[in-house]
């Protein structure tokens, strides 16, 4: 267990309506130094409402937002990166020299920034880019630059709000690459995404929100762990009708293996013992890995006040 | 912070509009004041010819130089056969034909002959040329110096308060071209201030920013980056107009004497004290429209948005324009020395009234003091709104919402 001095970003109870509509309810989330956490839920689950609270944009009408294990005021600035999900750009201005004065108001020095401004443009294919204008680049290239932007000043924390959205495949690749790589030296990352795959190759962590509320959260690893028992492949021989049970919740075919999944607590022994008594050949009965899109459809449903948890999953992409 | 004003100040000053702006703002002023001059003259010049039948021998030459300045030109009626001077009409060889006799000695009288209905404006040039050479004539005759006496002689004034002196018709065109200047210049800074606002909120690039710093520090960095781009301009105008002044008109006069008229004009322009007094008023004004400026821009979305939403500070900036002339004309009213006092009017208008000559310095001083104060409230109010606003999307804000964002504002 680590302690708070241990935690990069800590949220406490934190909730944010606007007018009538609840955008983030009671929301407590503890992110530790040095982790890739993925923040998960389909389009108007409150991602974006949760970052930009993270972020000071917005101030939470309850809760406290703790960064680094200290009010968010005094970390953020020279601490924290933060690619919002609309992209700005100054975009008359050269590149290099807004990547120099994006470093500048976090306290980098303005030689310095150049330096790493440069070395970063030159990482990401966009050295003789240098000195165009901002508006001459194409929106993926935009975007490469703005998400130099975020990380010039080497924060320790760096949230980004859907950062895959309009990258081409390779450079979704790249960006991934550079992610394990600021990991690796030790910054702690909290991004959002809707797209589930990326989120399961990504991320240590995970924090799945749906309509406001958490769903769950915790480490990816074990979470797919504590699921194993919710999925069932099943290869046999014979006639199926054994497998509509009080266990099973729903069916889906996967290669010639049928899948069940089966509901909160339920026994995956009773389920064997059931298609032995109806007589089919079993070849083979396997405890599936879930993928998160799986555990987030059945902890969707589950949680309380979610009765519309479905038609907000099935926006889920897997 | 320092970033936010470097930046705003060399995005600007490399800019193609800086230097477009340079170069054509002094060209719209010069062309808002000389073009109605230059069209006044073009349409005298529209009337070729007339011609004079001088019955008494000495009128013409003294109406002749004086059609001449308005722009006729003169010859002397060949004879004195009118069937012949009437066919010189009727045939369009002279434009009309005005007879002088001893009756216009007399009364002022004279007769027009013309194919079309004279202008007001030619009946008013010719009339006043015949009453004045008539007049001369007459004052002449019994020994009165009629030149000094018709120049409406002359009033020596020796001011025995402390008011500055300097009325006089120069000190006129400096005070209402001056506050005229100001409006501009203060008008054009405080939009720049919003539309970089607007460009920043729109392009969202201000949630990068606002993530690193405090949305007044933003604030304040932008207007005194955009304070710093107006001083540069005003330097590059002033240094110019007093090359222009000093050395440039002389040279040109040396070079073509017909402009000897140009001449006159460095002694009309305003001293070193004034320019001081003139950039201190500008930038008090600047300072605060750009802070409402700002707000406008931070709590709209679209420029049309924004458009509507700066009429009422528009307002607050024409209404000194238009009370200019009244109170150049009678500075030390209560009316002029109330609107002046108001902080929000006191660049253009206390300006016009200490080039005027009707401002005690008690006043200066107050309307410097009470400009200084309302930079200090409209940045609490501004700054506020601005915090808010800046992150705000959707509806424009209401005047209650706006009071609730001042209220519950950090």
């Amino acid at each position: 267990m680590t302690g708070p001095g241990g935690l990069a970003l800590r949220l406490e109870r934190v909730s944010k309506s606007f007018r009538d509509r609840k955008a983030v309810s009671d929301l407590s989330l503890d992110i530790p130094r040095g982790v890739i956490c993925g923040l998960l839920g389909p389009n108007g689950s409150g991602k974006t409402t949760t970052i930009r609270m993270i972020m000071g944009i917005l101030r939470p009408d309850q809760g406290t937002v703790t960064l680094f294990g200290a009010a968010p005021e005094v970390a953020r600035r020279a601490k924290v990166g933060y690619l919002p999900e609309e992209r700005g750009v100054y975009k008359k201005m050269k590149c290099l020299e807004f990547l120099t004065f994006l470093a500048e108001i976090r306290d980098v020095g303005r030689a310095e920034g150049r330096r790493r401004g440069r070395a970063w443009l030159d990482r990401l294919g966009l050295g003789e880019w240098a000195d165009k204008r901002v508006e001459d680049l194409s929106k993926g290239m935009q975007q490469k630059v703005q998400f130099i932007g975020t990380v010039i000043h080497e924060p320790e924390l760096l949230v980004l709000d859907e950062p895959f959205s309009g990258l081409d495949p390779l450079n979704q690749d790249v960006l991934e690459t550079i992610v394990r790589d600021l990991r690796a030296k030790g910054a702690t990352i909290l991004f959002s995404t809707h797209l589930m795959d990326h989120a399961e190759r990504l991320c240590e962590r995970v924090c799945l929100i749906s309509q406001a509320h958490k769903v769950l959260d915790g480490d990816l690893r074990e979470l797919k762990a504590a699921e194993r028992k919710g999925v069932v492949a099943v290869e046999f021989r014979g006639s199926d009708r054994w497998i509509e049970g009080p266990e099973v919740m729903r069916t889906e075919r996967v290669n010639g293996d049928v899948h069940l999944f089966l509901k909160e607590g339920a026994d995956h022994q009773a389920v064997l013992r059931r298609a032995v008594d109806a007589g089919v050949e079993v070849l083979r009965f396997e405890l599936v890995e879930p993928r998160l899109h799986d555990i987030f459809v059945r902890h969707a449903r589950a949680a309380p006040g979610n009765d519309g948890a479905h038609a907000a999953a099935s926006g889920v992409h897997a | 912070m320092r970033a936010v004003v470097r930046r705003e100040y060399l995005q600007r000053v490399r800019s193609k509009v800086f230097v477009v702006s340079t170069i054509a703002t002094p060209l719209v002023l010069a062309a808002v004041f000389l073009v109605p001059m230059f069209f006044a003259d073009r349409s005298q010049e529209r009337e070729r010819k007339i011609t004079v039948l001088d019955a008494t021998g000495v009128l013409y030459d003294r109406l002749a130089p004086r059609l001449l300045e308005s722009g006729w030109t003169v010859d002397r009626a060949p004879g004195g056969d009118m069937a012949e001077l009437r066919a010189l009409v009727e045939t369009g060889m002279t434009g009309g034909l005005v007879v002088v006799d001893e009756r216009t000695l007399a009364t002022g009288e004279a007769t027009l002959y013309a194919e079309d209905s004279p202008t007001p404006f030619d009946r008013l040039t010719l009339r006043t040329a015949v009453t004045r050479a008539a007049l001369e004539e007459s004052l002449e005759r019994s020994g009165v110096d009629a030149q000094a006496m018709l120049g409406g002689g002359n009033l020596n004034v020796e001011l025995l308060s402390d008011a500055p002196s300097g009325a006089g018709d120069p000190s006129f065109w400096v005070a209402y071209i001056g506050a005229f200047f100001l409006y501009m210049v203060i008008l054009m800074y405080a939009v720049a201030v919003m539309r970089a606002t607007l460009e920043e909120k729109t392009s969202r690039i201000v949630e990068v920013i606002v993530s690193s710093m405090k949305p007044w520090h933003l604030m304040l960095g932008k207007i005194l980056g955009v304070g710093a781009v107006s001083l540069t301009q005003l330097t590059i105008w002033i240094v110019a107009g007093a090359l222009l002044g000093s050395a440039g008109l002389p040279a040109l006069v040396t070079a073509r004497p017909e402009l000897a008229d140009l001449g006159s004009i460095p002694a009309a322009l305003p001293g070193l004290g004034l320019v001081t007094l003139f950039v201190a008023f500008f930038l008090l004004g600047f300072f605060m429209y750009s802070g409402l400026y700002a707000c406008v821009g931070a709590m709209c979305n679209t420029d049309q948005e924004a458009q509507q939403a700066q009429a009422p500070l528009v307002v607050f900036l024409v209404v000194p324009v238009l009370m200019l002339i009244p109170v150049i004309q009678n500075p030390t009213s209560a009316m002029a020395t109330g609107l002046s006092l108001f902080p929000l009017f006191s660049p253009m208008l206390m300006w016009a009234r200490v080039v005027g000559g009707g401002a005690p310095a008690w006043q200066v001083g107050a309307s410097l003091v009470l400009m200084a104060a309302s930079i200090v409230a409209i940045a609490w109010v501004a700054g506020r709104i601005y915090s808010v606003g800046i992150l705000m999307t959707g509806k424009r804000p209401t005047l209650p919402e706006l009071w609730r964002w001042v209220r519950e504002a950090a």
